[in-house]
C-alpha cells in the first residue's frame, strides 16, 4: 500500500519564487488497484508521481510505500525496486543499444545473478509481446514498441507498483492503445498496482478509481462513472469529459432518454439502440 | 540522410575471430601494434603482412569490405609517405629541384610508415568488424578494472560509451529533424565559403545541445528510478569468459611477439 499523508511540495522557480506544486495531498493506494490520475497541464500530477519512488522528496508531510518512508535515504533503493516508473519520452529512458541489454539494466543494478537475469529479461519481454525484438536496436522501433521495451525494463525488476507518468503523451493513437492495453493487462494478470497518470480522459475510463487534480490539490475522486458523469465540474478544472459523456449530455438536452451513467462509446451505442 | 551513417562497423558472423573474447582481441590488437612498430627488415614486414592476411581470412569477412574500410584514410597514408619522402635528411639523393629533394632513405622510411599505418588500420578494423560495440565496451571495462586502484573510473567510462552508442542514432535523427525545420524556414547549409558554412551550423548546434542536455537529465532520472547506483553490487547478464580458443590465441600472440623481438634485437 502506498500512503500519502499531508504531502506538500514547494520548489523555487527560475526567478527564485517559491511555487507550491502540491498542497496538502492525502491519498491511499491499495494493492492491486488501477488508479488513474488526471488533470490539466501543470496541475502537479507529474510532481506527485515523482514522490512515489523518492525521485522528489516532500517539503512537508510524508509518503510511504509498504511502510517504508521515502524521506529515509536508506529506504530509497528498496522503494525503487517496489515502485517502477514509466516516463513520457520513450527515447530518454532506454539506456542500452540493444533491447535485451536495456531490459537487463534494472536487474543488473540490483545484483541479480546472471542466469536469473536472462530468465527475467525473457519473461518481461514476453509479458509486453516484445520477445521477437530482443536483439533489435531500440532506435529502429516505433514509439509504442519503445515504450513497451521501457515497461519490460521495469517488469524485469519485478515491482509491486508501476507509476506511469503520461506514458502516451508522445505516441500516435496506435501506440497509445498498445501502451494502455499493456498496463491494463499487467494489472489483471500480474496483479501489479498501477498508478496511471494521463491527460487523455478516455484512458482513465477503465481504471478502478479516478483521481482528478487541479492546481496542486486532489479535487475529485471516485469511480470513472462518478467522475465522468460530472461534465460541468470537469470543465471547471479545464478537463474535457469523454466524447460519449458530452454527446449523451447534448442528446439529453434535446430530449433523448439516456442514462447519466453513460461514459464509454459502447454504452452510448447501447443506450441509443438497445440490442434487445 | 544523416540516418544512413553506419554505427560502428560491426559485421555479424560466427568465425573463429568473431567467437573470441573481446579482451583477447583487444590485447592481440595491442600486441600487433607494438610488433608493427618493432618491425625493421622487409622479412619482418612480410611476416606482419602474412599474419594480417591470415587474420582477415580467419575472420571470414568479405575481403572487399575490409579493403574499403581503408578508403577514408588512404589520403593520410599518402601524405605520410610524401612528407617522409621529401623531408628525411638522407645522403643518397635520387632527385633534386631547387630546395626540394628525395632521398633513398626518405623513400624507404616513407614506404615503411605507410605499411605500418595501413597494417594498423587493417588490424583495428578487423577488431571492430568482428566485435559488436557493446561487447567491446564490456571488454574495455574488464580490462581497465585493475587500473581502478590508480583512479581510472573503468565502470563509468564503459557506461558513458554504452550511453553514447545508444544515443548517437537518436541525436542524428534529431539533427536531421532540426535541419529540415530550418531549411523549411529558408536556412541554407550547403552554400557559401567555409567560414559561412560553419556559421550556418550554429543555429543547428544550439537546439541540438539544449535537447541533448534535456535528454541527459531525463535519462539520469530514469536510470535512478531503475535502481542504478554505479558499479556497487552490479551483476551482468552476460559475463565474459575466456575459452580454449582465447588461451590458444594468447599463446600464439606471445610467441609471435617474442619472435619479432628476437629478430629485431638479436
Amino acid at each position: 500500500m502506498i500512503l500519502i499523508k499531508n504531502l506538500k511540495h514547494i520548489y523555487k522557480d527560475s526567478q527564485n519564487q517559491e511555487v507550491e506544486a502540491l498542497k496538502d495531498i492525502n491519498l491511499e493506494i491499495a494493492d492491486g488497484e488501477f488508479v488513474a490520475i488526471i488533470g490539466a497541464n501543470g496541475c502537479g500530477k507529474s510532481t506527485l508521481a515523482k514522490h512515489l519512488n523518492g525521485l522528489l522528496l516532500p517539503t512537508e508531510g510524508e509518503v510511504s510505500v509498504d511502510g517504508l518512508n521515502t524521506a529515509d535515504m536508506d529506504n530509497l533503493f528498496q522503494i525503487r525496486q517496489k515502485v517502477g516508473m514509466v516516463f513520457q519520452n520513450p527515447d530518454n529512458q532506454i539506456v542500452a543499444a540493444v533491447v535485451e541489454e536495456d531490459v537487463a539494466f534494472g536487474p543488473e543494478n540490483i545484483g541479480v545473478p546472471s542466469e536469473e537475469i536472462l530468465e527475467r529479461v525473457n519473461n518481461a519481454l514476453m509479458a509486453v509481446d516484445m520477445l521477437p525484438y530482443a536483439k533489435h536496436a531500440p532506435h529502429r522501433l516505433s514509439g509504442g514498441q519503445k515504450q513497451r521495451v521501457a515497461v519490460a525494463g521495469i517488469l524485469a525488476l519485478e515491482p509491486k507498483y508501476i507509476v506511469w507518468d503520461e506514458p502516451t503523451a508522445m505516441l500516435d493513437p496506435a501506440g497509445r492503445r498498445e501502451v494502455l492495453h499493456t498496463a491494463l493487462r499487467l494489472n489483471k494478470e500480474k496483479h501489479i498496482t498501477m498508478i496511471y497518470i494521463t491527460h487523455y480522459m478516455t484512458e482513465a475510463l477503465q481504471a478502478d478509481r479516478v483521481i482528478v487534480m487541479s492546481r496542486g490539490s486532489v479535487v475529485m475522486q471516485g469511480s470513472p462513472k462518478e467522475i465522468f458523469s460530472q461534465n460541468k465540474l470537469l470543465e471547471k478544472y479545464s478537463l474535457e469529459a469523454p466524447l460519449a459523456v458530452r454527446m449523451s449530455d447534448k442528446l439529453r438536452q434535446r430530449g433523448a432518454k439516456l442514462s447519466e451513467q453513460i461514459i464509454t462509446n459502447q454504452e452510448l451505442a447501447e443506450g441509443l439502440c438497445p440490442s434487445n | 540522410m544523416l540516418g544512413e551513417i553506419m554505427l560502428g562497423q560491426y559485421f555479424p558472423g560466427n568465425s573463429f575471430v568473431h567467437g573470441l573474447d573481446p579482451r583477447t582481441k583487444l590485447i592481440a590488437t595491442l600486441i600487433y601494434i607494438v610488433v608493427i612498430f618493432l618491425a625493421k627488415t622487409p622479412l619482418m614486414y612480410g611476416i606482419l603482412v602474412a599474419f594480417g592476411i591470415l587474420v582477415v581470412l580467419l575472420s571470414r569477412l568479405p575481403i572487399m569490405m575490409v579493403v574499403r574500410s581503408l578508403k577514408p584514410v588512404w589520403l593520410i597514408v599518402a601524405i605520410t609517405f610524401v612528407i617522409h619522402a621529401f623531408t628525411y635528411p638522407g645522403t643518397e639523393i635520387l632527385w633534386q629541384w631547387k630546395f626540394m629533394k628525395i632521398t633513398q632513405e626518405g623513400l624507404e622510411l616513407g614506404t615503411k610508415m605507410s605499411f605500418r599505418l595501413t597494417l594498423l588500420l587493417l588490424f583495428s578494423s578487423v577488431l571492430t568488424f568482428t566485435t559488436s560495440p557493446i561487447v567491446l565496451t564490456d571488454g574495455i571495462e574488464k580490462l581497465l578494472r585493475p587500473l581502478k586502484c590508480i583512479g581510472v573510473p573503468a565502470h563509468e567510462i564503459a557506461m558513458m560509451m554504452t550511453i553514447a552508442l545508444r544515443f548517437i542514432p537518436t541525436l542524428l535523427e534529431e539533427t536531421d529533424r532540426i535541419m529540415k525545420a530550418q531549411k523549411a524556414r529558408g536556412a541554407d547549409f550547403g552554400k557559401g565559403n567555409l567560414v559561412k558554412r560553419i556559421k550556418n551550423t550554429l543555429p543547428l548546434l544550439v537546439p541540438l545541445f539544449v535537447s541533448a542536455f534535456r535528454r541527459a537529465d531525463e535519462l539520469a532520472t530514469a536510470m535512478e528510478a531503475r535502481c542504478y547506483r554505479g558499479e556497487e553490487g552490479r551483476t551482468r547478464m552476460y559475463e565474459l569468459a575466456y575459452r580454449k580458443e582465447d588461451y590458444l590465441t594468447f599463446i600464439f600472440m606471445i610467441v609471435f611477439l617474442m619472435m619479432i623481438v628476437g629478430m629485431r634485437f638479436l
